[in-house]
């Protein structure tokens, strides 16, 4: 059985930077996976990633990326590409937790052979829990990205028959029914 | 003549915070901390369910995620006056004693103890040599010969590969770096060691909270931990006596490893000791309730002006009315717009963006202030609080510290030399000894409590129709948090988060006070102002944190991390 884990990372609460957990929800909603494969919606770890990629045979990190392509663009990056950044990138605090910690899981040996980061060029990182309409739009690409990836790993998955509660609980505004 | 140091970002932490040091005569003479970026993120919560903020606040940081969940839950329980089941606050504090251990390991092997640590110097120890030292200091098993020299080989196999990896930046060889190459090797191969306790912790935080790193089991009114002795689905036998081995070994690591390493780094830089105090008022919250009334507490709290232990005056309740009353945040220095301190039930937060001018405005931080003064947060000022009342378990690890700290440098240390930027190191390492002996102490209470036949986990919250106001304190790794909650008629009307990082990070206010991280850099020695380590000593020392970054990959992959000498 392979270990592999699909991780989305960014904060729900910075516009765009939510797109990660975004995408990992709505793709557990819609998709079941062969055993050894996990979903997970992150936040915006740090160095405790480590813990939970140390092992696995490959890690899928969905994020938003800033690389200046237009908003909604979706690029791969591989291991070499993500190790090739210097680890003190400590300005944006989670890319270089990403960077240290598969740093530290390499000198731990315990660093997944396989990691690709599918990248979304984000619009926006202001305060609000909304995705901007272009890297909403990306949303199904970067699902089908994915998918594709977990093909050339592999691993098997079927669509479900009806799509799940995603429970993407911050999209909605202020809850109701107070006694 | 003077030079100008700005140091963008600091490496190692979890934020984006920058540092302005000017150096006369190679000691600092004046310093300004900022922080780079917008921290307005409570807005989100206006107008939402309180019941719901702490899903959300606990995604303010990626890693103070459990910490912003629990403020926030007492935040909307203090405006309701309504009060938990004791189990509730068993397992609560469970989680956050977890979650502190975990922290604070993490922070001193991987955040700083490379500020100290010379990896470069560790071929040159010996094995034997190393193990022979770790053995007459700890009783620990993990500390033979093969040990050591598996972890001395791992630095040469880097060192050989030409590939620094983690360790690319460091300021290897540097004057400052004092320790003898068979310490360095001791305190590496416990860098190693660490990460798997650092995990088993979590490991504990998720088993009680469903899943780390966001806990899924508040409530506002308790938890939802269903309790059946008998049961593997709920909080049942198997599942609490999992979680006391995991505790137990946690404990035997942070009392025969990590609290010794951090005494024995503190013996070898005895002048650190002196180094890096500034701001000496101090103040913590009482924090780990041991009834549903939360009445009586195992970690103290109070406050110390000027210092002086013996003035230090006790917090009774988590949010005692003295802290109620005196806590204002300044934004005279503070991107924002607004002259006057306003409490944070009436805290405004509207971005009045200027460039970085030192004598104006130049952070993102707002200057929290208690009865109009600067307060250091943080385990040190826990452990004085709690020392100067003379509570029991912090003398007990305290006096042991500094016995420990006087054996290894054959020169008395007493409590004052605490309050300095090694004195931090030691504070945050007796904090975690400390919780480790609570940790078991907290699950007993929970396993009695059970065994009496009380399974009470909620208490269900009911909102008025009119406007009620609430603080949620927590005495986090980091120190005070507070989080301040208006509802009006079930809805959040006003949230604010004065964050532990926010009281030290704090610029200056409007009598130009400046705020710990400042003032404790003052007088740093600064031996090459083109690697100021001394600097990032003296801030690493604090565990910032700026719990307000927006974190996206930069992939355009240039060097971000600068140090400017002008």
């Amino acid at each position: 059985m392979k270990r592999i884990l699909i991780a989305g990372v960014g904060n729900i609460l910075l516009g765009d930077d939510g797109i990660g957990p975004y995408v990992v929800r709505k793709l557990a909603a819609n998709y079941v996976f062969e055993e050894g494969v996990e979903l997970e919606d992150l936040g915006t770890p740090a160095l405790d990633f480590i813990d939970h990629i140390a092992g696995l045979d490959a890690l899928i990190v969905v994020d938003a990326v800033k690389n200046g392509e237009a908003p909604g663009t979706i690029v791969l990056y591989g291991k070499a590409e993500l190790l090739r950044h210097s680890p003190t990138l400590r300005m944006d605090p989670h890319s270089p937790a990403l960077i240290e910690s598969l740093m530290a899981a390499d000198l731990f040996g315990q660093s997944p052979e396989n990691v690709i980061l599918v990248g979304i060029a984000g619009e926006s990182y202001s305060p609000t829990c909304a995705l901007s309409p272009a890297v909403a739009a990306a949303v199904d690409a970067a699902i089908r990205r994915i998918l594709q990836l977990l093909d050339s790993l592999d691993v098997g998955f079927f669509r479900r028959f009806e799509e799940a509660d995603p429970s993407i609980w911050w999209a909605e505004v202020g809850a109701a029914d107070l006694a | 003549m003077t030079k100008r140091i700005t140091i963008d970002p600091i490496t190692r932490i979890e934020g984006h915070l920058r540092v302005d040091v000017e150096v006369e005569n190679n000691a600092v003479s004046d310093a300004w901390a900022s922080c780079t970026m917008w921290r307005g993120i409570e807005r989100i919560l206006q107008g939402r369910d309180p019941r719901e903020a702490w899903l959300f606040t606990q995604r303010f940081c990626g890693v103070c995620t459990t910490v912003h969940a629990l403020a926030s839950v007492r935040a909307v329980e203090d405006a309701l006056k309504l009060e938990i089941p004791a189990n509730a606050q068993y397992i609560r504090n469970l989680i956050l004693i977890n979650h502190g251990l975990h922290d604070h390991t993490v922070h001193f092997y991987h955040l700083s103890a490379l500020d100290w640590v010379d990896v470069l110097e560790i071929p040159k120890a010996d094995p034997a040599k190393t193990s022979a030292l770790a053995e007459s200091i700890s009783p620990w098993t993990g500390n033979s010969r093969n040990q050591m020299k598996a972890a001395q080989d791992k630095v040469k196999g880097v060192a050989a590969s030409g590939q620094l990896g983690i360790f690319t930046n460091g300021y290897w060889g540097h004057p400052q770096m004092r320790l003898d190459p068979n310490v360095n090797l001791l305190a590496f191969s416990h860098y190693l060691q660490a990460l798997e306790y650092q995990r088993k912790a979590n490991q504990v935080v998720g088993m009680l909270g469903g899943k780390t790193p966001h806990i899924q089991n508040l409530t506002v009114g308790g938890v939802s931990n269903a309790i059946n002795l008998d049961s593997q689905a709920t909080l049942g036998l198997e599942r609490l006596e999992s979680i006391r081995v995991l505790m137990d070994e946690v404990t035997s690591f942070v009392q025969q490893v990590y609290f010794v390493d951090a005494c024995a780094i503190a013996a070898f830089y005895p002048d650190w000791l002196r180094i890096g105090g500034g701001v000496r008022n101090y103040m913590a919250v009482p924090d780990l309730p041991m009834d549903a009334a939360a009445t009586t507490f195992d970690l103290p709290g109070g406050y110390i002006l000027d210092g002086n232990l013996a003035s230090v005056k006790p917090f009774q309740r988590a949010a005692d009315q003295t802290f109620r009353d005196g806590v204002t945040e300044d934004v005279t220095h503070a991107y924002y717009e607004g002259r006057k301190p306003l409490h944070p039930w009436r805290g405004e937060t509207v971005p009045q963006v200027t460039e970085w001018e030192g004598d104006k405005k130049y952070s993102w931080v707002k200057a929290p202030r208690f009865q109009g003064k600067p307060m250091q947060v943080g385990p040190l000022a826990q452990v004085l609080i709690g020392y100067a009342q003379g509570h029991p378990l912090t003398r007990k690890w305290t006096d042991k510290a500094l016995d420990t700290v006087s054996a290894v440098s054959g020169r008395k240390a007493t409590i004052h030399d605490i309050q300095s930027t090694m004195g931090r190191h030691l504070a945050r390492a007796i904090r975690a000894a400390m919780l480790s002996e609570l940790a078991t102490r907290h699950w007993q209470f929970l396993m009695d409590n059970i065994a009496r036949g009380d399974t009470a986990i909620h208490n269900n919250p009911l909102f008025p129709s009119g406007e009620i106001e609430g603080v949620g304190t927590h005495e986090a790794p980091r120190g005070t948090l507070s989080h301040w909650v208006v509802v009006d008629g079930g809805k959040i009307r006003n949230y604010q988060a004065v964050v532990p990082s926010t009281w030290n990070a704090s610029p200056r206010d409007n009598a130009g006070t400046p705020g710990p991280y400042e003032a404790s850099l003052l007088r740093n020695p600064i031996a090459d102002p083109e690697k100021p380590l001394e600097v990032i000593r003296t801030i690493h020392s604090f565990d910032p944190c700026m719990a307000c970054a927006c974190h996206t990959f930069d992939s355009s992959g240039m060097p971000h991390a600068t140090v400017r000498v002008l």
